[in-house]
């Protein structure tokens, strides 16, 4: 996640993961089989199965921006709406201070950039090399 | 009705999609009644742990705080 490498000196991160948009028991999405990466999970029931499939998100793509998972009773995704993903931004006194779309149409990061890019000015950190295969 | 389906199996992927999105993805898809000056709702969340317990607003260390809603699929 680009935007966080080149504001986290500035702004705090945080990734909230809430229930799956294509589990394999509801909404399954064909593509999400023909994926290299073979993202296929049935919609958890238990905390600890929401609490695995983070884990494997953030391991597989060594995912760097602080992590939290919503619990069962899905009091983050209800108090902002969250389904299927969005953004929001909150400022220093706790206020919203940018509402984002609902995903997938309306999800915009470049909207986020360019609040961050406003107060803090434009920062753009060289990307990472890509990981070479052996 | 048939042209709203035939819209929504467009929009979806599909004639099966649709049904599903109907079915999974309304229920769970609000715009919010949120809006931009408001005070932000607070809610507990889990670490990776699977055991540690904090709140969304304690992660702002007096920062602007960017989150990221989100799942897998």
């Amino acid at each position: 996640m680009q935007i966080y490498e080149d504001y986290k000196d500035h702004a705090d991160f945080l990734t909230i993961y809430i229930r799956e948009a294509h589990p394999l028991d509801e909404w399954r999405m064909k593509s999400n089989e023909k994926d290299k990466d073979d993202v296929c999970y049935a919609q958890p029931k238990t905390l600890a199965q929401r609490v695995a499939i983070a884990n494997d998100f953030t391991q597989r793509f060594k995912f760097p921006v602080p992590f939290g998972v919503d619990e069962m009773n899905n009091a983050a995704n209800d108090a902002y709406a969250a389904w299927p993903e969005r953004l929001y931004i909150l400022d220093e006194s706790g206020r919203i201070s940018y509402k984002g779309g609902n995903g997938p149409f309306l999800y915009d990061p470049k909207e986020v950039r360019a609040w961050l890019a406003q107060r803090y000015g434009e920062v753009k950190h060289a990307e990472p090399a890509p990981e070479k295969k052996s | 009705m048939v042209l709203a389906y035939v819209g929504l199996s467009i929009l979806a992927g599909g004639p099966k999609d649709a049904i599903e999105m109907l079915r999974f993805a309304l229920p769970y898809m609000h715009r919010g009644k949120l809006k931009v000056g408001d005070s932000a709702p607070d809610a507990q969340l889990v670490a990776l742990d699977g055991a540690t317990r904090f709140h969304i607003r304690a992660r702002s260390n007096g920062r602007p705080l960017v989150l990221v809603f989100g799942s897998f699929t």
